[in-house]
């Protein structure tokens, strides 16, 4: 039965759009994966998600939810990526040090092998882009991390 | 001749109570070096000299001379445990009902640090290398605080290992994604964490209740700690252990700049070791 009909016939164009932006809206935000609806974050923070997917999903997660095993040494004696939601670590670093880490890289210094443990970005983003991947990992925490990470900031 | 005699003992007599009065307080706290009471913890001042806390009290040994020092006011269940040194030289003091206190050198007096504490019962506490208003402090019932402004304000930054902490240490060891790292002596061995508080792991697998943890602040990957009496040392800042062999159970660890390593011992000593390996008494 076709849905206008189901609406006895007295639903109007306008709202049956109205309607289906109501149902599929929803549906859409979900399907994205994470808290940030495509439709309500801001730009940058759009940005920054794409740029995490194509840059960092790979090793931390499509969720940021990092390597299972994480906290501990991999066979390689290297350790592996870490969670970027609220339950890593992310968020007790600053804005300067998350993006010194972005572009630099870092090497844990108890990893076995001499390569870097967090490769360098620095050659492939733009400051602007790692700026809007840091952004978007700020939507991954709680509001009592982000107070504290905003401090830590200061 | 006799009224000589008789006014020198006359001047004498005037005197000596005089004296007496002067010299008594110094003479009943200037003492050898000598007491059998196990040492609960060690640090060096300023000055390079060693302060030791024992049960019978805190003293400052120069030149091999002991002198006592006042405690923090405090409940008579209060119990102090820990000693540190700031990187400003300030000298702490923390234990479980006495809280994290800073001794003021000119007003000579205790400072009290806990007016943002939570409660009293610091098991442990340390202060940064290399930032002299930076304090970490570990409470029972509580888990890690950190103060940035020398104990005004203290804040609540984790819940510390797994483990409850028994000793605790800021090293400026290089390789930090902030700035040095903290090692936690607990109920099961060395945990270490960067100093961002990021995640709290065994530093290597030396198993046991760690009652002391120093390190070398000239070499910072050598880490001192002491399990159930056994001095272990790390050279690799955690990674690795191996036990280190001393003529007496120790109880308490300190790196000062005149001798290097220095460990107290159950039956109150202060032993360092020579370049041979053997130890010695510090003050001999």
């Amino acid at each position: 039965m076709p849905l206008v009909q189901m609406a006895n016939g007295r639903l109007s164009m306008t709202k049956l759009i109205g309607l289906l932006v109501l149902l599929v809206v929803p549906a859409l935000a979900g399907a994205s994966g994470g808290s940030v609806s495509a439709f309500s974050a801001p730009p940058e923070v759009a940005q920054g998600r794409q740029i995490y997917e194509q840059y960092c999903a790979a090793c931390h997660g499509g969720q940021g939810e990092g390597a299972t095993a994480w906290k501990k040494p991999d066979e390689k004696g290297e350790i592996p990526p870490p969670p970027h939601d609220e339950t890593g670590h992310t968020w007790r670093h600053n804005d300067g040090m998350l993006f010194k880490m972005i572009a630099e890289g870092w090497r844990h210094p108890f990893n076995k092998s001499d390569r870097l443990t967090m490769p360098a970005f620095g050659e492939s983003l733009s400051d602007q882009e790692i700026g809007a991947v840091i952004e978007y990992l700020k939507t991954l925490w709680t509001d009592e991390q982000l107070e504290y990470q905003a401090t830590e900031s200061q | 001749m006799s009224a000589i005699v008789y006014h020198l003992k006359s001047a004498l007599s005037r005197v000596f109570p005089v004296i007496l009065a002067v010299l008594m307080p110094v003479l009943v706290q200037a003492q050898p070096a000598v007491d059998t009471l196990p040492m609960k913890a060690l640090t060096t001042n300023s000055s390079g000299n060693l302060l030791v806390l024992r049960e019978s009290g805190l003293t400052v040994i120069e030149n091999g001379i002991a002198t006592g020092m006042s405690l923090p006011p405090s409940d008579s269940d209060a119990k102090p445990a820990s000693l540190a040194k700031g990187a400003d030289g300030s000298i702490y003091l923390a234990g479980p009902g006495l809280g994290v206190w800073r001794y003021d050198g000119a007003g000579e007096r205790w400072q009290s640090l806990n007016n943002t504490l939570p409660n009293l019962g610091v098991t442990a506490m340390a202060a940064h290398a290399t930032q002299p208003e930076t304090l970490y402090a570990y409470l029972e019932e509580g888990g890690m605080f950190r103060s940035r402004d020398g104990g005004a304000k203290w804040v609540k930054v984790d819940n510390g290992p797994e483990e409850p902490v028994q000793a605790f240490l800021h090293s400026d060891m290089p390789g930090s994604m902030e700035s040095g790292w903290l090692f936690a002596g607990t109920t099961r061995g060395v945990a270490r964490s960067m100093d961002c508080f990021c995640f709290w792991g065994d530093a290597g697998d030396l198993r046991g209740t760690v009652s002391a943890i120093s390190y070398d602040p000239a070499a910072p990957e050598n880490i001192y700690a002491v399990v159930e009496g056994q001095l272990h040392h790390s050279a690799d800042g955690g990674e690795t252990w191996i036990s280190l062999t001393v003529p007496q159970d120790v109880t308490a660890l300190a790196f000062s700049p005149v001798q290097g390593l220095v460990v107290g011992t159950a039956s109150g000593d202060l032993l360092a070791p020579s370049a041979d390996g053997k130890w010695s008494p510090v003050h001999d």
